[in-house]
């Protein structure tokens, strides 16, 4: 008969017996297959990374800089972003914005054509150079990064790619907001996107709105509002009234089966 | 009157008006002067701009007003269209102030003095009034004065005051909006000019129709009208009633429009399975519960409807009731209370037979119902799917302008958004074409891990009873209580667990979600069954150990009676056994009262585990989801636990199944049909809450149109394999000898053979033998299944015979339509060639007006005309080419001319 039944039976001490526990068997099947891009995704960002951590000595974002800096061509945008693709769906995983959802990214800028970008979350430099790539000319781009090293290896990323008309802001972005006015002599934005700390969209989003930065028919885009999920910031914008909104759905970045999505909102101002 | 007179122009007589009316105007106050100039600037804007918009969109116009020649009411439709409501409002005002006016002036000049002017005035109205008859008839050709005539009737005309060739105008005028009414569809107008139009003629009607009869006539007729309003609003009304007299129709129409055809699918059969159980309970409740309740012999007066002495104590404790032992097992809930006796009360009712005949017949009903309704749902589906123009049919026809109350406005359209979505899927699905050799594979392998779990988890079933068996042999006592309850457990847990790894597995598929939804329903059906007939082999196995137990039983009782009957003898001889209660007389099992316990408690547990997973699966999930959002790390909602959709395949499975219960266990147990209703009654309620309150439509909402005859298909199939073992029973096992309505027979269905011996007359015995002969029921057998071959062949050559007219019928279509086109093409073709002519004789007529405006004006000017005539005649010379055309208020013209 079954060995398993026999080993717990042998347990004298269970109280549930083996076949109640085979019973238990589909459920957990069940679980696995439905939510198997969970569990690869867990052990890619987090298992491996940890791994990796302890082998290299090296952060996950110097990994994917050395990796970009021996397989892409410099001075060429694509082929850096094509070389953090491949890193990131080979390799290991980094939260890029990814070529899907980018490409939605590329489409609204195209069609908005911003003047003064501001992207909170610079992270490794993926996201500020997809921006800068379709941005018109005499556009700039401010992009603000909490992490000193992440800022650092942006920085190269974007020189790499070959361009320099933008600025890297090193400091956390509620205390970077305010002060843009001040500092960087910034009248209106055009164009923000938002994929840093998702407990963050809501503060921010609110202080741009008290800073007066933003005008009627600014664009503000949200990245991952689904996924792993900003649920006070949808909230907010339901209930606000001051943005015409819509989700565009889409999947996680470099995987397939969890779904994701990016707000996008514009701003209508104060009725 | 006075507008009518004054509209004629170019009679002496009218010179003569104009000079007492200038007179009178003379004497009026200066008010009106400027009311008249404001008004005069405003008419020959007016003119100016009709003319500007004649000439720009000249054979537009032409083709409109050829159409507007039928209708009664040309010029003020085609004014509205002209200009603004507002605009016309204020006109009218004026019209009416100036109307005042005059009336005031002239009361005022009466009033003066001068009977002979007054007097010529009465004589010059009466002139007047003769001169508009003649005119009337002379100029009934041109249709405008008609138009204008109507006009000053819609202003001023009392219908009280109206002589008959007026009536008959009237009457022709509002034919005339009714076709029009009629055809307004058909014109080819724009949507704003028909809304307009189609209003006005409404008015017109509503206003004028009641006028036409006379006096009597005209009451009855007001009063008919009145009568068909009352009768079509006492339609609409009953219509509503009825619905709301479908009992939960509402509920279920709100959750289809949310969660689509699907979801509500599930609770139409829940409803109908309502339906059916009410009969179902109506039978065993008015013909086996209530006569045994009333007519029967009272509780205690025999051993079988007492609790015995050893049970007594505990018999009323709740945890035994909960169970149905102790007074509830003594009742007329279960087969074992019921007496023997061959008739009861002084209605001589006829308890055993009525006991075995209402067993046989909710079986029978309940196939009939099955059948009839497969039936007729396989003729609905067959017939009529016309799928052209689907989405056409969807965006334009969907909405519901009746609608009045704003929630019902949401929830049609939250169902057209359904509808549309359903559509679009079956679109979808429609075309899609993928790698079908990928697919197929896919979908064995999917078949092939169902196939593995069902045998694991059947042999899991198996190797459970099989230990439970064992145990039992051991004594129960030796165990723990998981032990003791391992075949419940494993049985619910895999009911619960397997079809969810079903549905996982089933995404490999890729089916259309119906095909899906059938697939899942056949797969736990086959899981479920299993779980069933290993329900019914134990149960088989304890009625074998309750029989075992009987004989001996049995036998004890006869010594117990002959120790009895020796000792009442040695003490004393005339009364016998009369002291013994019957609580303490030893009885027999009675395994009947037994099998019905068990299905009884099968029925409660199963209530309420679905209660219970209701409860939690769905509101406690949708609670937490709903409140830990506000203070969790990733979105609940739209993330990982989210909502739970409403599971169709397992609760119509569930509602199944447990219909099956009650069809096997009915016979031992009457109230199984009352404790369904029940159990359904709430459930309906229970379950239309959560769908609403937590549940969130399916991703892919799809429509269940196939559905609801697999759903009959599968209770079929439960309803026979579920009167399989409980036939049976019935058959091959004997009664139990002391409970039962059958208790002393050898068979439970001797009751037939013993009633027919000694209620029936002889004859009738005799030929119900010769019927129930073999020689003559094989025939009539084989005569059935004849009869049933033929009409199958002729229904089907019937089908086919349907099947070519429909293509017949759809080759003619777009024959005709084929046709219709080139007609259309055809005839646009000469329009257009028409309008071209038309515009060019435009031009000129034009010319040549031209020329005899100038004429005119010199002529004019001698009267001092305003310009405003001018144009009045340009557009009388240009409506002798566009027929139907006319200016808007000629009437007010006159009135102009005064300065």
């Amino acid at each position: 008969k079954s060995v398993i039944i026999t080993v717990v039976i042998g347990n004298s001490g269970m109280m549930v017996s083996g076949a109640i526990a085979l019973a238990f068997l589909p459920l957990l099947l069940t679980l696995i297959i439905r939510y198997r891009y969970y569990f690869v995704l867990l052990y890619r960002a987090v298992l491996v990374r940890i791994w990796k951590d302890c082998i290299t000595g090296l952060t996950r974002e110097e990994r994917a800089y050395q990796y970009v800096l021996t397989h892409a061509t410099p001075g060429d945008p694509d082929s850096i972003l094509e070389a953090f693709d491949v890193w990131c769906s080979k390799v290991e995983f980094i939260s890029n914005i990814g070529p899907k959802k980018g490409k939605i990214l590329d489409r609204l800028l195209m069609e908005q054509s911003p003047l003064t970008v501001l992207e909170l979350g610079a992270h490794c430099g993926y996201s500020t150079v997809r921006i800068a790539r379709s941005l018109p000319l005499g556009a700039r781009l401010y992009s603000i990064e909490m992490d000193q090293r992440n800022a650092a290896i942006a920085e190269k990323i974007i020189r790499l790619a070959g361009f320099d008309d933008d600025t890297l802001i090193v400091n956390p972005s509620d205390e970077v907001i305010p002060r843009l006015r001040s500092d960087y002599n910034l009248e209106r934005l055009d164009f923000v996107f938002m994929d840093h700390w998702k407990k963050c969209y809501l503060p921010d989003l609110q202080t741009l709105e008290g800073s007066g930065l933003l005008g009627k028919g600014s664009m503000i885009l949200a990245d991952n509002v689904l996924f792993p999920g900003a649920p006070k910031f949808l909230r907010h914008l339901r209930r606000s009234g001051l943005y015409q909104w819509k989700i565009h759905r889409a999947t996680l970045e470099y995987s397939k089966g969890i779904r994701d999505g990016m707000a996008e909102l514009v701003y209508q101002g104060v009725k | 009157e006075r507008h009518r007179g004054k509209r004629r122009d170019g009679d002496g007589e009218k010179k003569k008006r104009k000079k007492r009316r200038r007179k009178g105007a003379h004497r009026a106050e200066e008010g009106e002067d400027e009311v008249q100039t404001r008004h005069e600037r405003r008419e020959r804007e007016k003119r100016r701009r009709a003319k500007n918009d004649q000439e720009a969109k000249g054979r537009e116009r032409d083709e409109e007003e050829r159409v507007q020649t039928t209708s009664g009411k040309v010029a003020k439709t085609k004014k509205n269209i002209r200009n603004e409501n507002t605009r016309r409002r204020v006109e009218e005002e004026e019209v009416e102030v100036e109307e005042r006016l005059e009336k005031r002036k002239k009361k005022h000049g009466s009033a003066k003095k001068e009977e002979k002017k007054e007097d010529e005035g009465k004589q010059m109205v009466k002139e007047k009034e003769r001169e508009v008859k003649k005119k009337k008839h002379k100029k009934e050709t041109s249709e405008e004065e008609d138009d204008k005539e109507e006009d000053s009737k819609d202003e001023e005309m009392r219908p009280e005051c109206l002589t008959p060739e007026e009536l008959e105008k009237l009457k022709e005028a509002v034919d005339e909006r009714k076709k029009l009414i009629q055809s307004l569809r058909g014109k080819p107008w724009p949507m704003k000019k028909k809304l307009v139009t189609l209003r006005e003629s409404q008015e017109f009607v509503e206003k004028y129709e009641g006028a036409l009869g006379k006096g009597k006539g005209r009451k009855l007729y007001a009063y008919k009208v009145m009568m068909t309003k009352k009768w079509m609003k006492f339609q609409r009304d009953f219509e509503n009633f009825k619905t709301a007299c479908i009992p939960w129709e509402m509920k279920i129409k709100e959750i289809e429009s949310h969660f689509g055809s699907s979801v509500a699918s599930y609770f139409i059969f829940l409803r109908w399975m309502y339906g059916i159980n009410m009969i179902l309970f109506g039978l065993t409740f008015g013909l086996v519960m209530v006569p045994e309740a009333l007519m029967g012999r009272p509780y205690g007066s025999m051993p079988r409807k007492t609790v015995p002495r050893s049970e007594e104590t505990s018999a009323m404790d709740f945890a035994v009731l909960w169970d149905f032992g102790g007074y509830a097992q003594y009742s007329v809930l279960f087969y074992g209370f019921y007496n023997n006796q061959r008739a009861i009360g002084w209605l001589k009712f006829r308890m055993p037979l009525s006991y075995f005949l209402v067993g046989v017949g909710t079986v029978a009903y309940s196939y009939m119902v099955v059948i009839r309704t497969m039936a007729r749902n396989a003729n609905e589906s067959g017939v009529g799917d016309d799928n052209s123009f689907n989405f056409s049919w969807k965006m334009f026809t969907s909405w519901d302008y009746l609608i009045g109350n704003p929630e019902t406005a949401d929830n049609k359209f939250a169902s057209i958004t359904t509808s549309f979505k359903e559509a679009i899927l079956e679109e979808q699905e429609s075309h899609k074409d993928d790698n079908i050799h990928l697919t197929r594979f896919l979908r064995v392998l999917a078949n092939f891990l169902v196939l593995c779990c069902l045998a694991g988890s059947g042999y899991l079933i198996y190797f459970v009873v099989r230990r439970s068996q064992k145990f039992a042999l051991d004594g129960l006592e030796n165990h723990t209580w998981w032990e003791r309850n391992e075949v419940n457990m494993v049985m619910s847990l895999l009911g619960m667990f397997c079809p969810m790894l079903f549905d996982v597995i089933s995404t490999l598929e890729n089916y259309h979600p119906r095909v899906a939804l059938q697939w899942q329903l056949g797969r736990i059906f086959a899981l479920f069954l299993g779980n069933l007939y290993t329900f019914i082999i134990a149960l088989m196995d304890e009625i074998n150990l309750k029989r075992e137990e009987e004989k001996i039983v049995k036998f004890n009782i006869t010594t117990w009676e002959a120790s009895l009957y020796n000792g009442t003898i040695s003490e004393n001889s005339t009364a016998p056994s009369i002291t013994i209660n019957p609580a303490d007389v030893p009885r027999g099992p009675c395994w009947e009262t037994m099998v019905g316990q068990e299905f009884v408690r099968l029925i409660i547990s199963d209530t309420m585990t679905t209660y219970i997973t209701l409860l939690i699966g769905d509101f406690l999930r949708a609670v937490l989801v709903r409140f830990l959002n506000y203070c969790w790390c990733w979105d609940l909602e739209a993330g990982f636990p989210s909502y739970s959709e409403f599971d169709v395949s397992g609760n119509v499975l569930g509602l199944i199944f447990n219909q099956g219960m009650i069809w096997m266990g009915a016979f031992y147990a009457p109230c199984l049909p009352a404790l369904n209703v029940l159990r359904l009654h709430v459930s309906m309620y229970l379950q239309c809450w959560a769908v609403m309150c937590c549940n969130v439509p399916q991703e892919r909402v799809f429509k269940a149109s196939g559905s609801n005859n697999f759903y009959m298909a599968m209770l079929l199939v439960i309803l026979f394999l579920s009167t399989l073992p409980a036939i049976y029973t019935i058959v091959t096992i004997p009664p139990s000898f002391d409970c039962g309505p059958f208790s002393g027979k050898n068979r439970m269905f001797d009751v037939i053979h013993e009633t027919l011996e000694s209620d029936f007359p002889a004859w009738f015995s005799k030929v119900f033998s010769y019927a129930s002969n073999p020689g003559l029921v094989l025939p009539f057998i084989l005569l059935m299944v004849l009869a049933i071959y033929y009409l199958q062949s002729t229904s089907k050559s019937y089908r086919q015979a349907n099947v070519e007219l429909k293509k017949k019928l759809q080759t003619q279509n777009e024959e005709n339509k084929k046709k219709n086109k080139r007609a259309a093409l055809k005839a646009q073709m000469d329009l257009e060639e028409a309008r071209k002519a038309a515009s060019q004789a435009a031009e000129e007529q034009k010319n040549n007006n031209a020329s005899l405006q100038g004429q005119e004006d010199r002529q004019l000017l001698a009267s001092r005309a305003p310009g405003p005539r001018t144009y009045h005649h340009g557009n009388h010379g240009a409506s002798g080419y566009l027929p139907g055309f006319s200016e808007p208020r000629m009437c007010r013209v006159p009135s102009l001319q005064r300065h």
